[in-house]
């Protein structure tokens, strides 16, 4: 297959950035699952102790980003006994090519999963070509 | 920061204490090095309240409804099944989302009042509180003069 893979998104991540001081506490890479349909690509991302008024998705210069900060976090009059995960805010970040209409893309977030749904231009949607006989 | 990390009851593993370390000199050299979480899924946190426990499970994706908790003495155990929804009808290029039946079983360091426990599930948050058992609440001795 000699096909051009412009519509992989999967190499397009860029390498988790440190940002210092912009962000307060600690921001953790949350999980995500990407898929592609004919039409669209899917991205879901696991934002346990996130709702929608606290996650932020940008698109600038090419660039997605997910942000996301806890709705609430733990009484601070608890006294810890035992952790097997650590709080904190998300952030993640894509580049998209031109493969998807920006202006379409939609968000949405329940139960704590941010889901994605990334529509590709028109001129990235396969086309059947009907074969006229002779 | 996390010192409780350090101290898990449950560290039964030889090697742990390697891992620990490794994991420790990760925060020291760069905070965001460090797991976020263990394998285990759900992972779980516990806390001490001044009359019982709270228990938090990270359960992003599933509804009040989907979560089975039990309670039996002081063993608390969270069940249910997270079916992750893949496309059927196109291709994945990243599976980082756990998908599948899960069950944790966690033991309290003393005995809880079940009949009084209240969960919530929010945000993809479980937290269960529950109170002690009779016998293991504080008791405030008063002091007579004499």
């Amino acid at each position: 297959m000699t096909t051009e893979n412009t519509t992989d998104l999967q190499t397009l991540e860029k390498p988790t950035v440190e940002r210092e001081g912009t962000r307060p506490g600690v921001v953790f890479r949350p999980d995500v699952d990407i898929a592609e349909r004919r039409d669209e690509f899917v991205v879901t991302a696991d934002l346990p102790g996130v709702d929608e008024q606290h996650v932020q998705v940008k698109l600038e210069e090419g660039v997605l980003a997910i942000d996301g900060e806890l709705a609430t976090t733990p009484d601070a009059a608890w006294t810890p006994l035992y952790a097997e995960y650590r709080s904190g805010g998300y952030h993640r970040e894509f580049r998209l090519t031109d493969a998807i209409d920006a202006d379409r893309i939609q968000a949405t977030m329940r139960d704590g999963v941010l889901t994605l749904h990334l529509p590709k231009t028109d001129r990235h949607r396969p086309r059947q070509i009907a074969v006229q006989g002779g | 920061m996390a010192q409780y990390w350090l101290s898990s009851p449950w560290a039964n593993d030889p090697w742990a204490s390697f891992e620990q370390l490794r994991r420790a000199m990760d925060t020291f050299q760069n905070p965001t090095a460090a797991p976020r979480r263990t394998g285990a899924f759900p992972p779980v946190n516990l806390y001490e309240t001044v009359d019982g426990y709270v228990l938090t499970a990270e359960l992003p994706g599933l509804s009040a409804g989907d979560i089975d908790i039990s309670i039996e003495r002081n063993r608390v155990t969270v069940g249910g099944n997270r079916q992750v929804e893949r496309p059927d009808d196109g291709s994945v290029h990243r599976a980082e989302r756990a998908s599948g039946q899960f069950r944790r079983s966690i033991e309290l360091p003393a005995e809880v009042d079940a009949d009084k426990a209240e969960a919530t599930h929010r945000n993809g948050v479980l937290m269960l509180r529950v109170p002690k058992a009779e016998q293991h609440q504080p008791r405030k001795i008063a002091v007579k003069t004499r």
